[in-house]
């Protein structure tokens, strides 16, 4: 059995995803340049890219600032996933504007898309998340280690959650031990904080407090030990949060014998993208560090002889509008999403672009894409790739039939 | 022990003078001279140290520990919780005095009208530049621009009537056919967004002028959409100025019977409890609504409802899961004005509690708060449907950053100093001591079985000092202490 993980790299706030990756050809552009106004890129300053596959005979390129976006796309490492959003079924502009079905409840809210975009479609009460569901079918692989399959970088989240898996959460900076331990009344004062911590306490937060600093306590033991051991980094990241993050799943990567896991699925987060204000000033210097975190991460994996065993995938809680508010963009619906690996087929659009053209046939008011491709579908292609086979797969995605393509084909077998 | 439960739910920290006073004049009594204690303002305060982040910090924490108004500036601080701005945001770094000017805002109306307050955070212009609704102009059909809907949404998801509509006891109002009803729809949204159009910032020369302060925002007319507009069921007519439309939307907004119910749950969990039944939080909307004397959104009223309730009372001997995890800030305060913190400087300086106590005051990540009102934490608490937002910020890091702190404050004397001269007096005598501590950081209810195992630690302690110390150190790392009953 070969190692294999997932990054999951949330884009908070809503990115911008059609000015991430926007029409090159003149034509193409000039129906973008007319539905997004002030909030074009100009057609001379996207990057060009020469897709293999799902570019529709079109011209595309990336935006400006994500030149090492564009190399690792062009490298065959990085694949864009087309209009990805949250969709209970198949959804037309015109069965949304007549309610005509079931839709995902709040659309355009940061807290529930959010939410939405980590659950499986069906299951929108459900308290397990889809990568935790994807932790639950695979946790037999990794032999028993006391350290979860689901790891967040960033605090807990939905997406992570299982019925047998729950969130292991440790900061960019590693896991954390009792500064209280040092010296020989330390060992003493350790041993009296174990026993308050397995005490059982009458009320349900004592008892989840306890657990959580048992837990902690328990796997840091393991982690530190597994990171001192392991094959030390020569890449370089950025020192920005997402670069330290992205550092941190690489070297847990790197100590992935020492930790006793066959699979692993992190969790990690770059905020800043809900601009509705000043958005030519603000998106392009997220693109760039998520073009340099991501490179710097590829960088790593090849340097660990790891790049066919680790997908990353974007998610981001909606698109953006592609009419503007003269100075940014109000949240929208569907978007795109890149994935990244050596497993990835890379240089490829997958999914269907959409048309960007206002009140066009995609456009839900104001430029609001319908999405054209379910977040159920790009889900569980990573779960396939990941292990979960034909009915596994479907009682984790209950509606994935309903949607047609249920591998999107971006992942080799 | 109620005084130091309603200390713990209304001050950041009881401390013996805090005690004493509600010892002295009773519960009803200490609210009402604390509703009416002179106000504490801070930007005053920070310009006098400098305008710089970490002075903004140290005056806060210098409130927190030492202020008189430890009510409003407690209340403040949970309405800095609901009504989010962060200087972590690029569009807010920086501006100190504009930031702490915002918190006067929650200082000054934490206990007056709802309805004054929400229209002081809408004209700020620090709220201005979080949500963007500084400078927004009517749509441009040449441009193709229309409104900005930041604001719009955010003030009805957030500031006031949420996404759902409610019934007065906050559980969600069901259609015939059972499902949740929403409270807007995106043309609410697209609506209100034009209503939000026209406004600058005081004093500009120019619409794009930049002229950056923290005085209330001036309307620019020509920038004001005045077409008619049909917003949460009220009809906006046409060629309204911006400022009567506004104060208009407002009022539409205050109106709202989810409002009540909606923020007077939040309230409830900020200070009292995560998991408030739905008849307390029916007599709490219930004073939202009316005051007593016909006044809507009296929050000083709110606020002393919440704590004289008698769930905020006695909820700990019927409920099992009454109270609430403490926030990482507001343990940290409470071990301070437990054990007399000082500074030798004058200057409370504990800048960058983020790092080891995932929160400080007004640098949430985003508009949506460091913690989740409905976030349950995976495992024994979600299983039982019960909400602990603060533990959103408490995960296997956080869980060890906030003990390790507890350690530098009882071991580490730093820029704020503890007293432990009375702790290490009573040392010698380990029940003593642990009475005196349990009285001080548990509300006298330390469970037999944390007791056996803290006397058989300290037993092995000879030191004073050092015993006085690891107790402190052990208590504050314990569950117990992380749990507000």
């Amino acid at each position: 059995m070969t190692y294999k993980a997932i990054v999951c790299l949330f884009l908070e706030g809503g990115n911008d995803s059609f000015n991430m990756i926007a029409p090159r050809d003149p034509a193409g552009h000039a129906v973008y340049a007319a539905a997004r106004g002030a909030m074009a890129v100009p057609r001379v300053d996207l990057l060009p890219i020469r897709p293999r596959a799902g570019a529709d005979d079109r011209a595309w390129g990336f935006h400006p600032a994500a030149t090492r976006l564009r190399d690792l796309f062009e490298a065959e490492k990085c694949a864009v996933v087309a209009n990805v959003g949250t969709l209970l079924q198949p959804t037309t502009k015109a069965q949304y504007l007549n309610n005509a079905v079931p839709l995902p409840a709040q659309l355009f809210s940061h807290s529930d898309q959010s939410t939405l975009w980590q659950l499986p479609s069906a299951l929108d009460n459900t308290p397990h998340g889809w990568a935790g569901r994807m932790g639950d079918a695979v946790l037999a692989m990794n032999g028993g280690s006391p350290l979860s399959p689901v790891i967040s970088i960033v605090g807990d989240t939905r997406l992570l959650r299982g019925q047998s898996v729950a969130p292991y959460s440790m900061g960019a900076d590693g896991s954390t031990g009792i500064d209280g331990a040092w010296g020989g009344d330390g060992a003493r004062r350790l041993q009296t904080l174990q026993q308050i911590q397995t005490t059982t306490y009458p009320h349900v937060f004592q008892r989840h407090i306890a657990a959580v600093q048992q837990q902690a306590l328990g796997i840091h033991t393991l982690v530190q030990a597994a990171l001192a051991g392991a094959h030390p980094l020569n890449t370089t990241f950025p020192g920005d949060p997402l670069g330290k993050q992205l550092r941190m799943v690489a070297r847990m990567i790197a100590a992935r014998q020492a930790l006793g896991v066959q699979r692993q699925i992190f969790f990690v987060r770059q905020g800043g993208y809900d601009t509705h204000a000043s958005q030519l000033a603000f998106h392009a210097p997220l693109l760039s560090q998520l073009g340099n975190a991501l490179a710097a991460f590829q960088g790593a994996m090849a340097e660990l002889g790891a790049e066919e065993l680790v997908t990353t995938c974007t998610m981001s809680e909606f698109g953006r509008t592609l009419t503007s508010n003269g100075d940014g963009t109000d949240h929208g619906w569907g978007g795109h999403q890149l994935v990244l690996g050596g497993a990835v087929r890379g240089r490829r659009f997958f999914g269907t672009m959409p048309d960007l053209q206002l009140n066009g046939p995609d456009d839900a008011g104001l430029g609001r894409i319908v999405p054209t491709t379910a977040v159920d579908q790009m889900a569980a292609t990573l779960a396939r790739w990941f292990g979960v086979t034909g009915t596994g797969l479907h009682t984790m995605f209950p509606r994935l039939s309903l949607f047609g393509r249920e591998d999107l084909g971006f992942l080799r077998a | 022990m109620d005084p130091l439960r309603l200390l713990t739910q209304a001050t950041f920290g009881p401390d013996a003078a805090s005690l004493a006073r509600v010892l002295q004049v009773g519960n009803a009594a200490w609210i009402d001279e604390q509703i009416n204690k002179p106000v504490s303002l801070h930007r005053a305060a920070v310009a006098n140290l400098g305008a710089q982040p970490e002075n903004r910090l140290a005056i806060w924490w210098q409130r927190a520990l030492t202020a008189a108004d430890q009510l409003r500036q407690r209340v403040a601080f949970a309405l800095s919780e609901i009504f989010v701005i962060s200087d972590v945001a690029d569009t807010l770094a920086g501006d100190v005095l504009g930031v702490t000017e915002y918190y006067d805002i929650l200082v000054r109306g934490a206990l007056g009208s709802y309805r004054d307050l929400i229209e002081d955070v809408t004209m700020s212009p620090i709220m201005g530049r979080y949500l963007s609704h500084l400078r927004i102009a009517k749509p441009d059909p040449i441009a193709n621009t229309r409104p900005d809907e930041n604001y719009a949404r955010e003030i009805m998801q957030l500031f006031s009537i949420g996404l759902w509509q409610l019934d007065q006891d906050s559980q969600r109002t069901l259609d015939a056919a059972g499902r949740p009803i929403p409270t807007y729809r995106q043309g609410d949204i697209l609506a209100l967004a034009r209503v939000f159009t026209g406004w600058n910032y005081h004093g500009a020369l120019g619409w794009f002028d930049y002229t950056p302060n923290y005085l209330p925002m001036e309307p620019w007319e020509a920038f004001h959409d005045q077409e008619s507009k049909v917003a949460l069921g009220e009809r906006f007519p046409p060629g309204q100025l911006a400022t009567p439309e506004l104060m208009h939307a407002l009022d539409v907004i205050c109106d709202h019977p989810n409002v009540g119910p909606f923020l007077g749950r939040q309230l409830i969990q900020r200070l009292v409890t995560s998991n408030p039944t739905p008849a307390y939080v029916s007599r709490i909307a219930a004073v939202w609504a009316n005051d007593g004397t016909g006044a809507r959104g009296n929050l000083g009223a709110v606020v002393r409802a919440i704590l004289l309730d008698p769930e905020a009372r006695t909820g700990h001997l019927s409920n099992p899961a009454f109270g609430k995890i403490r926030e990482p800030l507001l343990m940290q305060s409470a071990l301070w004005r437990a054990f007399g913190a000082s500074t030798p400087t004058g200057v409370y300086s504990f800048s960058l509690p983020d790092y080891v106590l995932a929160q400080a005051p007004l640098r949430a990540r985003t508009v949506f708060n460091f913690f989740r009102p409905d976030y349950a934490p995976p495992g024994a608490i979600a299983a039982a449907g019960l909400a602990a937002p603060e533990s959103q910020i408490i995960d296997h890091s956080g869980a060890i950053k906030i003990v390790n702190r507890w350690y530098a404050v009882a071991f580490e004397q730093g820029p704020i100093n503890v007293d432990l001269t009375l702790v290490t007096g009573l040392a010698a005598n380990i029940s003593s001591l642990l009475d005196y501590l349990d009285m001080a950081l548990l509300m006298g209810s330390m469970s037999s079985a944390l007791r056996t195992i803290l006397t058989n630690h300290l037993s092995q302690v000879t030191s004073p000092s050092l015993r006085a110390m690891d107790a402190i150190y052990l208590v504050a790392a314990s569950p117990e202490f992380f749990v507000q009953r």
